[in-house]
């Protein structure tokens, strides 16, 4: 119980701290190195509201100074109405610049994305419900956790085992670790997918789905983000437990991601622009899950 | 004396208890521990599912071949017609309900479950049919409009399954090898029901798992090659321990092993996290507890036009308690949930509407008694 309270605490904390009078100012910097591989995350994006537009905006702003390459979405790309107009106005006109500025977006499905929006040539998805691509040092598996049948735990399993790069990062929208009220763990998924990543040594797990921001402690060697806010944002829903590491659920969020060598380094940024979590990630040694060392995040957390 | 109509208590006992008793514990062990749950039934669901499930379907298709014979509810297709035609209705009007729910409630990919809607669990429809109407022609009448709506709903998930490959050529070549197996025991008068089911069901079974289809269907086809009575005793009427013929044998030996499969069904499909109550839950209650109501009416009345006639003392009253009857899916609905979509927060979204659907039963409760229906008929 006193867990439950001082994490409820912590999570009243970053909020406050985002909403102190001295947030939005340069919180821990990325490295920004000219060689890294730079990206964002957004989940959960796609109403076409206001709150979309201003993260949108937030993310324009951290392009100028921090000019990140690729935007991994983490489903539920888009809400509602899936017409030719929806598209322009839940995806393109958000994100206009970043698409003029040449950012690629990848994008994975989730449950209220229609299956044939792989086919969206600016979600760079090329026709396919799951895919993967490599980027400098690093291999991205993304899943359709919304479908996840046989044919596609093979494929994830072969991909992983095939992959060469230095990290191994997935993403889909079901979070196999959330502690948000609404949605929470997807377990089903996780005892599916859990000894398949552990076995091939995957880094670091994004989702979305549940609609807050929460960073999870090293869960069997592996990191695993939520990040569902880019659009969406359930206020308050966030249950943090002694597997949350951060949480964030006052504003909508998006987060930064720089992966130098053997670091990767992460910000979580809220709709007003302030940063709500930072930290680094040192890549973990691969080998059997028994093997696996897991070294600790160097935090710059703001709890 | 056989009673053609089995006594309730002892119906629910024998065929109702152990597969809401799985669904129980399932319910409460995924609640408290998902991961144990999940590993468990992950690892036992393929047994489960595509194997055991087989002697609950050939106890079904045994019902449904004894009700072919003289005396059955199948017999004479006149009788059959209206029920048949009626259970387009009831089929395709939830069906068209559940695509625009799921559209309004923004779960696009949930629209791959319609077929969820079509199915009805022919025990609990024949229980909660008994519970309202005791000896009614309502009873045969909702029997009848479940097996039609039933073979419609396996006939669309084979055509329609999203999740398996289809290999029409060597399904259909194996499943022919299987219907020669049974028809030639047929000709040499075999009576015994294990060389039905050992040789031809199994070369059934496989055929279906090549195909492409579910192999839990793997003696659907070879049941009606079994010798059987020359009338039929009744349906969900119990053989005699001293009947000799291999329909009645096979029942016999399985009854209970069929009891032990569906507990374990329960256990593997029911399993739902209370998380799962999402919108997209509430599309298969709304489309079948609207639907099928609206449906058999619509049904009945093309059938009437149609120039059948409705079974005597059934009206629009009764087709109305009825509709909600048969808006119980309960075990072939979770099965279809589990055809339909691989583990997730679909399959989940789904079964959770699918047990929830359950409330149909007191509601046609309710619905019989504001109707004064069955047990509830005012006698003046």
């Amino acid at each position: 119980m006193m867990s439950r309270i001082s994490w409820f605490g912590a999570v009243l904390l970053v909020a406050a701290l985002a909403s102190s009078p001295t947030s939005g100012q340069p919180s821990p910097p990325l490295p920004n190195r000219s060689d890294s591989l730079k990206f964002a995350a957004i989940g959960d994006n796609g109403t076409g509201d206001r709150p979309q537009f201003e993260v949108a905006q937030q993310m324009d702003k951290a392009h100028a100074a921090f000019p990140f390459e690729l935007v991994i979405m983490l489903g539920d790309n888009m809400y509602g109405g899936q017409q030719p107009a929806d598209f322009i106005k839940k995806f393109q006109e958000p994100y206009a610049r970043l698409l003029a500025a040449g950012v690629t977006f990848r994008a994975s499905l989730g449950n209220h994305d229609r299956p044939e929006n792989v086919s969206y040539k600016p979600f760079n998805m090329n026709g396919a419900r799951y895919y993967t691509y490599a980027s400098r040092n690093v291999r991205f598996v993304v899943l359709d956790t919304t479908q996840m049948d046989a044919k596609q735990v093979a494929w994830v399993d072969a991909e992983l085992q095939s992959a060469k790069e230095d990290w191994k990062i997935c993403y889909f929208h079901h979070p196999l670790y959330s502690n948000a009220a609404r949605h929470g763990s997807s377990v089903d998924l996780r005892v599916i997918l859990e000894p398949i990543f552990v076995k091939h040594g995957v880094n670091v797990v994004f989702s979305g789905h549940d609609h807050v921001y929460e960073r999870l402690k090293p869960q069997k060697g592996i990191f695993y983000f939520v990040s569902g806010a880019a659009g969406q944002l359930r206020r308050g829903n966030m249950r943090p437990t002694g597997e949350t590491a951060a949480a964030f659920d006052q504003e909508q969020s998006f987060m930064l991601v720089e992966v130098v060598e053997n670091e990767m380094h992460y910000r979580a940024i809220s709709r007003t622009g302030n940063t709500v979590d930072a930290g680094v990630i040192q890549r973990q040694a691969r080998g059997g899950a028994a093997e696996r060392k897991t070294e600790h995040a160097r935090e710059f957390a703001l709890r | 004396m056989r009673t053609t109509v089995p006594r309730l208590a002892t119906f629910a006992v024998e065929h109702l208890l152990l597969l809401p008793l799985g669904a129980l514990i399932a319910l409460v062990w995924v609640n408290t521990a998902p991961e144990s749950y999940y590993s468990f039934t992950f690892a036992i669901s393929f047994a489960v599912n595509d194997v055991a499930m087989m002697i609950f379907f050939a106890l079904i298709t045994k019902e449904i071949v004894e009700a072919t014979a003289p005396g059955g509810v199948l017999h004479t297709w006149r009788r059959v017609a209206l029920p048949v035609c009626a259970s387009l209705g009831v089929s395709v009007v939830p069906a068209l309900i559940y695509l625009r729910v799921v559209e309004a409630l923004d779960e696009p990919v949930l629209s791959l479950g319609w077929p969820v809607t079509l199915t009805m669990d022919l025990a609990f429809v024949y229980f909660i049919g008994r519970v309202i109407f005791r000896a009614h022609p309502m009873i045969p009448f909702l029997l009848l409009l479940g097996i039609a709506a039933d073979a419609l709903a396996f006939l669309v998930l084979a055509l329609f399954n999203p999740l398996r490959e289809l290999h029409l050529a060597a399904g259909v070549g194996i499943l022919t090898g299987a219907l020669c197996i049974a028809a030639g025991l047929r000709w040499f008068r075999v009576r015994s029901f294990w060389p039905y089911v050992l040789g031809a069901g199994s070369v059934s079974w496989f055929g279906l798992f090549w195909g492409g289809w579910h192999p839990a269907l793997g003696l659907v086809p070879i049941m009606p090659f079994l010798p059987h009575a020359a009338r039929d005793p009744g349906f969900f009427v119990d053989a005699r321990p001293d009947a000799k013929d291999a329909l009645s044998q096979f029942e016999l030996w399985w009854k209970y092993p069929a009891q032990v499969a569906l507990f374990f069904f329960g256990l593997v499909n029911a399993g739902v996290p209370a998380g799962a109550l999402e919108a997209g839950t509430w599309g298969v209650p709304i489309a079948v507890i609207v639907g099928k109501p609206v449906g058999l009416f619509i049904g009945a009345g093309l059938a009437l036009v149609a120039g059948f006639h409705l079974p005597q003392r059934v009206g629009w009253r009764e087709l109305a308690v009825g509709g909600l009857i048969a808006a119980i899916g309960f075990s072939i609905g979770l099965f279809f949930c589990a055809e339909l979509f691989p583990p997730g927060q679909l399959r989940s979204e789904m079964r959770m509407g699918v047990l929830v659907s359950l409330v149909a039963a007191p509601l046609a409760i309710v619905a019989a008694m504001i109707l004064r229906v069955g047990r509830f008929t005012r006698h003046v």
